[in-house]
């Protein structure tokens, strides 16, 4: 009976094992990487590239990340209706997407892009949301020496390990705030003081410090640099300093909720200041429902809708013009029901784009070819400009897409948001001073 | 203690760890090792929660924190001492030990749920004083190089190292359980479990063994977080001292059977494997917390004494091979 017993005991204990090898063992193979050639000598063949990511279905990300998402797979589409990828290797490459939900955790991240590499057989990869989640993928990207392209990643620290093989869309986190203050220079050259204030979380600490160091760089006096615990909801005690310092400009914040409290509590207390530049809430358009509080903020964004960037202001930037206009892309998220497109939706459909372009360049998919395309590629798409650094320090960051100015203005009475900055994408003429 | 070493399941659940550490080895599967890395590093949290919980009877939500102080100090010394792996893993281990004896010291003189309490606010303590600890890159965190994994043979195997070390830790944290249950010490623990005013009439020394254990529960989360941050590259505020990981790793001892020993093995990898099959299941996927959640709701109504304490109620003849 006891030998039974151990037997029975030893099978509970390997029960866990065995699911584990389950899941080890190759299920379908989903990625049909290599397929039937033609059988007719002069047809090119029609393969199948697929490119992995994580998406947060779930967690905090979610939003964002779906948005993202969706913005891949319209991407995709628009390349299948087209017939697919006619690259130079004379194969037709049609484009599948494989992804699997992060729950918004890093712990995920790791396991699922080494299954995408490893079982799926992804041949490209997408990063995931945030640029925590990116850090931990490309660890696994650049391991097995796979091409990542990120979105809705920004932190510059991504960029400085010494990769080879990660490719930033986005503008890095240290020049979010950069584009508020050339906006300042172009409209006061004389203003000069400038405070920061910022929410003390990862994202919004490192746009602050980048924001600082520009700032000392081209000649502004930092009078006030502070940060705020995630949470603040009482910026009285920041406000009263501010207004000591009379700063010209006052520029920071962090995520919705304190961003749009701060910009609310400013207004009441008629802060005298010409220019008020926030990370992140003015971009929503929630932000709206602070009536005439709302009025003359600006805040950076990756891409807004109405960015004028087109073949002339490609041509005017020494660039090269690619891909469909802001129009179409915001017409294909209508298509699929989206009506107000985020820019980090849309930076799916840019992330997709720019691997487009670089496929088209390298004529293969092979690793080494597309990586020298997107090394060497300087190109202007609807979402902005592409151009990332080539040295051993900074590998892939991004250094020519800029961050457009948006503002809330009264247009015919009514109050939305406008693009004031750069020149080559704005809408409107930026109000200023504000106060 | 001959007893102990000889007890059939120790050596069965020594080899259990070793035939995990082995498979993605043998079968040169990454894919199988990150799966596992996961639950070995689940089953290790769970276990050394399981000292405290378990053992003594205190609830703890804020175990997360030893191995996000942990996680900070071998990355610190890292990235900017650069210093090497295994002393960065001691000085995880031991610095989060060293906090949790100057906790537990205050702390540990609350009972029920004063300490439960408490322990939450010990994370956001933390959680606060890491985002505005300039050393530890406030807000931002610290970043390992790329460059850090070609001292080990470079990135790969960097990832293939820090699962075998993980797999020696939850060994570790394996026999020390079982070997803690059999002791004297295990005892009056358990003793303090069951009534702590008891136990101090006995002439157990109550706030010495709460801290020892408390002391011993700390270690291995400080060098799990070490090897943790060190494969993800990078460590945050956020990531590190995130209560919802504790309450996991609170539900996984649950789900296996508290104050047992096989029970958070179990019940950690039990919790992994839903998950993750969940994830990957294409008809599943989008919908896998809500069925773990149904799963795990219905396990902890219909069998609260966890998985391990339902097999030995039932059957006597078990328990022997399953402690």
């Amino acid at each position: 009976m006891r030998k039974l017993l151990f037997v029975l005991l030893v099978v509970v204990m390997v029960v866990p094992l065995a699911a584990c090898g389950g899941k080890a063992t190759p299920t379908k193979a989903p990625v049909a990487t290599k397929a039937p050639v033609a059988t007719k000598a002069p047809a090119p063949a029609v393969k199948t590239l697929t490119i992995g990511f994580t998406a947060s279905e779930t967690g905090k990300y979610n939003v964002e990340s779906t948005g993202q998402e969706l913005g891949l797979k319209l991407w995709a589409k628009r390349v299948n209706g087209a017939g697919g990828l006619k690259l130079n290797d004379g194969n037709t490459y049609k484009i599948a997407l494989k992804s699997y939900d992060d729950e918004s955790k890093k712990e995920r991240v790791q396991q699922l892009y080494t299954r995408l590499i490893n079982d799926d057989k992804v041949d490209l990869l997408v990063s995931p949301y945030s640029s925590g989640l990116t850090d931990a993928a490309a660890v696994i990207a650049e391991q097995y020496k796979k091409i990542m392209v990120t979105t809705g990643a920004a932190s510059d620290a991504t960029y400085k390990k010494g990769y080879a093989h990660v490719f930033q869309l986005y503008t890095p986190a240290s020049r979010y705030l950069t584009s508020v203050l050339d906006l300042l220079k172009a409209k006061d050259p004389s203003a000069k003081k400038v405070a920061i204030v910022y929410e003390k979380s990862k994202f919004a600490t490192a746009v602050a410090v980048g924001a600082k160091a520009y700032a000392e760089k081209n000649g502004f006096n930092v009078v006030m640099y502070e940060g705020y615990d995630s949470g603040t909801s009482d910026f009285g005690p920041f406000i009263n300093k501010i207004a000591a310092n009379k700063p010209d400009a006052i520029i920071g914040g962090g995520h919705y909720q304190d961003g749009s409290t701060f910009s609310k509590q400013l207004y009441e207390k008629k802060v005298p200041v010409k220019l008020v530049g926030i990370l992140v809430a003015p971009s929503s358009p929630k932000f709206a429902e602070l009536g005439d509080a709302a009025v003359g903020i600006t805040a950076p964004a990756q891409w807004a809708a109405g960015a004028n960037y087109s073949p002339e202001t490609a041509k005017a930037a020494g660039f090269e013009w690619f891909g469909p206009s802001s129009g179409e892309i915001i017409k294909a998220f209508a298509g699929a029901g989206v009506k107000e497109p985020s820019y980090q939706a849309v930076g799916g459909y840019a992330a997709g784009l720019i691997l487009e372009k670089a496929l088209l360049t390298a004529g293969s998919p092979e690793v080494a070819k597309v990586k020298k395309a997107l090394e060497d590629m300087k190109i202007m798409i609807f979402y902005g400009s592409y151009n990332v650094d080539t040295s051993a320090g900074a590998h892939g960051l991004q250094i020519a897409h800029d961050m457009v100015v948006i503002q809330w203005q009264k247009v015919s009475g009514k109050l939305q948001k406008v693009i004031v900055w750069p020149e080559a994408a704005k809408t409107h003429s930026a109000i200023y001073p504000l106060r | 203690m001959k007893r102990v070493f000889t007890s059939p399941f120790l050596w069965l659940g020594v080899a259990f760890f070793v035939v995990l550490a082995a498979w993605p080895m043998a079968t040169n599967d990454p894919t199988l090792r990150e799966d596992l890395f996961l639950i070995l590093m689940f089953i290790t949290m769970a276990l050394s929660l399981n000292i405290i919980l378990g053992f003594t009877g205190y609830v703890n939500f804020g175990h997360i924190v030893f191995f996000g102080l942990g996680g900070y100090m071998g990355i610190y010394v890292m990235s900017i001492l650069h210093w090497g792996l295994f002393t960065a893993m001691l000085v995880g281990g031991i610095s989060a030990s060293v906090l949790a004896f100057i906790l537990g010291a205050i702390i540990l003189r609350l009972r029920g749920a004063y300490f439960a309490l408490a322990t939450i606010g010990i994370n956001e303590m933390m959680l606060a004083f890491v985002s505005n600890f300039k050393p530890f890159g406030s807000g931002i965190g610290l970043s390992l190089d790329f460059g850090v994994y070609k001292a080990y043979g470079g990135a790969g195997k960097a990832l293939w190292l820090s699962f075998i070390l993980l797999a020696i830790a939850a060994l570790l944290a394996f026999i020390i359980t079982f070997v803690l249950k059999k002791s004297k010490f295990g005892l009056g623990l358990m003793v303090i479990r069951e009534d702590e005013d008891a136990a101090m009439v006995m002439g157990i020394p109550t706030p010495t063994f709460k801290n020892l254990a408390y002391t011993l529960s700390a270690f291995l989360p400080g060098v799990v977080g070490v090897l943790y941050f060190f494969k993800n590259g990078n460590i945050e505020p956020g990531e590190a001292f995130n209560l919802e990981m504790s309450i996991e790793v609170l539900v996984m001892i649950m789900l296996g059977g508290f104050g047992t020993v096989s029970g958070p093995v179990i019940g950690a990898a039990l919790y992994e494997e839903i998950r993750s099959w969940l994830i990957v299941n294409p008809l599943l996927q989008s919908m896998h917390l809500v069925v773990a959640g149904i799963l795990l709701l219905a396990i902890i109504l219909f069998v609260p004494i966890g998985v391990v304490g339902w097999i030995r109620q039932r059957l006597p003849l078990v328990r022997r091979y399953l402690e």
